[in-house]
């Protein structure tokens, strides 16, 4: 028996390699004398590359790093754990419209914009994007506003053009001057028996609706839960069945792959598109379908959804030079800027009224006059007031909704299931 | 002085050999569970801890329709997936061990599953499941059966996804299978042909009780595994929501439901509540399959 | 040698082709172009645009794929190689050595493996801010050097592969617990701990809960770059699939390495030794 193994050399590497384990580093940490690294983390895409070599430029002391998740669903988990563990967060954070609502019941955790002079920003913003980042005693500004979901509706002139309606953009849009109209119209787009459903899922049609025929939703200004006293859901609701009972429905899940691949396909004539959409749909349907996609103004009178903010943490070290790039990247400039980059529509009125942002056309799109449709969906908005756990509620009423799409539910219990759910959640 | 060394040794050495897991779990592992049990018993938000609640969160649970859905889902996909799985694994296994023309080649192919990882089996198979353009209801569509949602009912979703997981394990447990069998002594196989054992009565008489261990190991490792299922499913459940299990909860299981509640609804005193449930369940399963495999093998 | 059935053969044949299948799948996607997606009949042949998916791989600026690989490379060997280590060593006493509360720990050992991985982040990462190691490898490396699951499987392992005679005898020739370990018992467990190294290694690289937690895009794990190649509003399915093809070729490689005695049917087990 040999008793002295020749692999002693091995648990040496093994021990070596712990060791090495341990010391290996990581990429950054290092901050260089008489700079400031600022942090910023963001989602998906807010378009400013271009921005913060402008501000490193003219602020010679400032070194910007942006860390960026790609999905919002990767993001928001660590945003809470940075939350709970007091660190992580880097000095400006990019915040969802549904989180930041979250946030609101803990202003603590950011530092407060007023402090660093943004009263005087106030006339940058529309006023309710404004307010969406204020405390409702206004004594606290949690963040500025980026962009606002700027809504058209995007349709497939090749489908239209089967079913023997208009293609042209106006009188697409007249065709619809009120969701009944909508309705109207998909019917007889569904008579033509082109093989498409008339539009991908219920979920957004019922959210448009509703974002138009009240102030406030589920929630009360007082943040009582009234899934079930406002008629505005329930209206919402009901347009929204007779919808998919008269088979306008694709019941395709937004962002699965049926949903992507049906943008290619045309699997649906038309679908409600935040300015943002435009290049999910452009880069989804790709190069062979361009002139294809269209974009008409919404039925009703305006309607908007999400939009984001940026924040400046309190575990920040740097507040005072974070608030102030937060500052910059939200004025007017920075946002024209990031429509530009990643089409974020700009939620700034005097961004809006720029003749950049305003004759903004998109080739892709027959060169629709994307700049003027989403400045007269955004201008048109009412605002509209969405409690704490507005997001988590829509989400249980939408699944609800896509029961019935699958025939799973009948409408009457599908709405039970709905207003349980949502009470469940939100007590 | 040799024999104390010696025995120094013997007492000893046994738990050096055992310290490296315990010191290092001790340090990142044991902080998390108790940190966990503490999370449990207070209410929470976005923005972290808001007091101490008590067994409130626990109480709630008991009551939450949802959470017993997810029980139901995640053991029904449990058996669904975890028998298939074992019995064939164990079949095929089996069938690798024999000599015979082109062994490397069915080895490697048997076993290839392995290399993927859950994510690309996930999104494969979501097209293989496709409503529209899938391959099954293709072929289904071949023989005059019309298309199935697999989303929508409980059943569809959870033999997609059953499938799913059993694809991806099988050959993992025909390996774990096929090592434990290589340390069976040939001449055992070779006393039972001498008998005249058939094949089958070899496979059960011999080779199943030497390779109880394994079988043991795979049976527990299953039912930890199958208990926590949480990507597969996630991923076959498609859209913004889709840590909801499809739009009634239909394949909703009880490691989803945590995350929804501690990641998604921000509720993670509530979520670390449904964690504890999920601790106590899969105990529970591993004590009986404990003694439902003791009771089996009775003698080595 | 004994005669195969052709039954037999069937069978496997069959089990081969329903296991290679999404496999192969996977290489025709990443091999054709966006348009594939959603295409009814699916495509079953590739295509010719595999450079072009690849050069726009490597280009992914955030995606920092290289990075990703050398990272999850470095992370899944170090892994590897302790929980294998660690892993036959406490096996092996669990299964071999008399000491008291034995059977306590085991338990303990085993309740270990009943946690709900996906809680731990939170914890986890407070570990991780005390010790400053947010954004760095070893955060992914450290906390993962020793498995109860594969002290679990070590343990099941040696109960048949190492007999008690085997250690008995070299008792009386006076060898020293660990010298027994190092020169008896470990090449007899090494089928085994080839099982075990290749699912640690496996398991390592396709990780994704935890790096996406400690790490940044600019540090990622491979799947966590992977991850990045598509974001909420947009998915590349041909890029994801010929990165996730990328991505498996190392395993593939470590596959064939580690299973090498198990595949290639070495069937003298360590028992003849």
């Amino acid at each position: 028996m040999r008793l002295r193994g020749r692999r002693a050399p091995l648990a040496i590497g093994v021990c070596a390699l712990l060791v090495a384990a341990t010391a290996c580093g990581g990429a950054d940490g290092s901050e260089e004398p008489g700079r400031t690294t600022l942090v910023v983390k963001t989602f998906s895409q807010f378009g400013y590359q271009d921005l913060y070599k402008q501000y490193e430029s003219s602020h010679p002391g400032i070194k910007i790093k942006e860390e960026n998740i790609g999905k919002l669903g990767d993001y928001t988990p660590k945003l809470q754990q940075w939350m709970a563990s007091g660190s992580g967060a880097g000095d400006v954070v990019a915040l969802e419209e549904g989180i930041l609502i979250q946030f609101m019941a803990r202003p603590d955790k950011f530092v407060n914009l007023l402090d660093h002079g943004a009263s005087s920003l106030q006339g940058d913003f529309l006023e309710w994007k404004w307010k969406q980042g204020l405390t409702s005693d206004g004594a606290k500004l949690v963040g500025l506003g980026t962009d606002v979901g700027a809504q058209g509706m995007c349709y497939r002139t090749d489908l239209f053009a089967k079913a023997g309606l208009p293609t042209d953009r106006d009188q697409v849009g007249a065709l619809w001057p009120t969701w009944d109209a909508y309705l109207a119209t998909g019917q007889r787009f569904m008579t033509a028996r082109t093989g498409a459903s008339f539009f991908d899922s219920s979920g957004s049609v019922y959210l448009n609706m509703l974002m138009q025929l009240s102030d406030h939703t589920y929630y009360d200004t007082a943040n009582n839960l009234v899934i079930d006293t406002n008629p505005a859901v329930k209206a919402a609701w009901d347009k929204t069945v007779q919808m998919i009972q008269a088979g306008l429905s694709g019941n395709i899940a937004a962002y699965s792959p049926q949903w992507n691949a049906g943008f290619k396909n045309g699997r649906f004539a038309t679908i409600p598109c935040p300015s943002w959409m435009l290049g999910t749909i452009e880069k989804q349907s790709g190069p062979e379908n361009a002139g294809r996609w269209d974009v008409a103004k919404v039925p009703g009178n305006g309607a908007v959804r999400g939009g984001s903010f940026l924040a400046v943490p309190t575990q920040s070290k740097h507040q005072r030079e974070a608030a102030e790039l937060v500052k910059f990247l939200t004025s007017p400039l920075g946002q024209m800027a990031a429509f530009k980059a990643v089409n974020n529509f700009p939620s700034s009125p005097k961004a809006i009224d720029e003749p950049a942002v305003r004759n903004f056309t998109n080739a892709y799109f027959n060169d629709a006059p994307v700049g003027k449709i989403f400045g007269d969906s955004v201008k048109a908005l009412k605002p509209v007031y969405l409690g704490p756990d507005n997001n988590p509620v829509n989400d249980r009423v939408t699944n609800a909704l896509t029961a019935i799409e699958q025939g799973k539910l009948s409408p009457e219990a599908a709405w039970a299931n709905a207003v349980a759910e949502a009470k469940r959640v939100a007590g | 002085m040799t024999r104390l060394l010696d025995r120094l040794d013997k007492v000893a050495s046994p738990y050096l050999f055992i310290a490296p897991f315990f010191v290092i779990f001790g340090i990142f592992g044991l902080f998390p569970v108790g940190y966990t049990a503490w999370v449990s018993l207070h209410a929470w938000d976005i923005s972290g801890a808001q007091g101490f609640v008590g067994l409130d969160n626990f109480v709630t649970l008991f009551g939450d329709p949802n959470f017993w859905n997810a029980i139901v889902n995640t053991l029904g996909m449990l058996i669904l997936s975890t028998v298939p799985q074992l019995v064939i694994a164990l079949i095929l296994a089996n069938a690798l061990n024999q000599r015979m023309r082109g062994l490397v080649f069915y080895r490697l192919g048997v076993l290839a599953p392995i290399v993927t990882s859950v994510a690309a089996v996930g999104i494969v198979f979501s097209q293989i499941f496709d409503r529209d353009a899938g391959l099954v209801n293709g072929m289904l569509h071949l023989v005059g059966v019309p298309p199935i949602d697999w989303h929508a009912d409980k059943w569809s979703s959870w033999i997609a996804i059953s499938t799913m997981v059993s694809w991806r394990w099988i050959g993992y447990n025909a390996l774990i299978y096929l090592a434990a069998m290589q340390a069976v002594p040939r001449d055992l196989y070779e006393a039972a042909e001498i008998d005249g054992a058939t094949k089958a009565r070899q496979f059960w008489a011999i080779t199943v009780p030497m390779i109880r261990p394994a079988v043991l190991f795979t049976v527990i490792v299953s039912t930890i595994g199958g208990t926590q299922l949480f990507t597969e499913p996630l991923i076959f459940g498609q859209g913004g929501f889709a840590i909801s299990g499809g739009s009634l909860r239909q394949f909703q299981t009880v490691s989803m439901y945590m995350f929804e509640k501690a990641f998604r609804d921000f509720d993670y005193g509530y979520g670390s509540a449904v964690a504890w449930m999920i601790f106590v369940l899969i105990m529970l399963l591993t004590l009986i399959n404990f003694l439902l495999t003791r009771h089996w093998g009775g003698r080595a | 040698m004994r005669k195969s059935h052709p039954l037999l053969h069937a069978v496997l044949l069959i089990a081969v082709a329903l296991s290679a299948f999404p496999l192969y799948w996977l290489f025709v996607v990443a091999t054709r172009t966006n348009d594939v997606i959603g295409d009814w009949p699916p495509p079953l042949l590739p295509g010719g645009n595999l450079t072009d998916n690849l050069r726009r791989l490597f280009g992914a600026e955030d995606a920092h794929f290289m990075l990703g690989m050398a990272n999850s490379a470095i992370a899944s060997f170090a892994v590897t190689v302790a929980v294998v280590f660690f892993s036959s060593m406490a096996g092996f006493a669990f299964s071999k050595l008399r000491f008291r509360g034995r059977d306590g720990l085991l338990v303990v050992l085993l309740a270990t493996m009943m946690i709900p991985v996906q809680m731990g982040i939170i914890p986890l990462y407070m570990i991780m801010v005390r010790l400053g190691w947010q954004n760095r490898l070893q955060a992914v490396i450290v906390p993962f050097l020793v498995s109860a699951f594969g002290v679990f499987l070590m343990r099941q392992y040696a109960e048949r592969a190492v007999p008690d005679e085997l250690i008995e005898s070299a008792r009386v020739d006076g060898g020293t617990t660990f010298r027994i370990f190092w020169s008896v018992v470990l090449p007899a467990l090494r089928p085994g701990a080839a099982v075990l190294g290749l699912f640690t290694f496996m398991a390592t690289w396709n990780e994704f809960l935890w790096p996406l937690a400690v790490l940044e895009a600019d540090n990622p794990t491979v799947q966590f770059s992977l991850n990045q190649l598509s974001t909420t509003y947009y998915t590349d399915y041909t890029l994801m699939f010929a990165g996730v093809l990328v991505a498996t070729l190392p395993l593939l490689f470590v596959f064939i390495l580690f299973g090498r005695q198990i595949i290639g049917g070495i069937m003298d087990g360590a028992v003849k030794a």
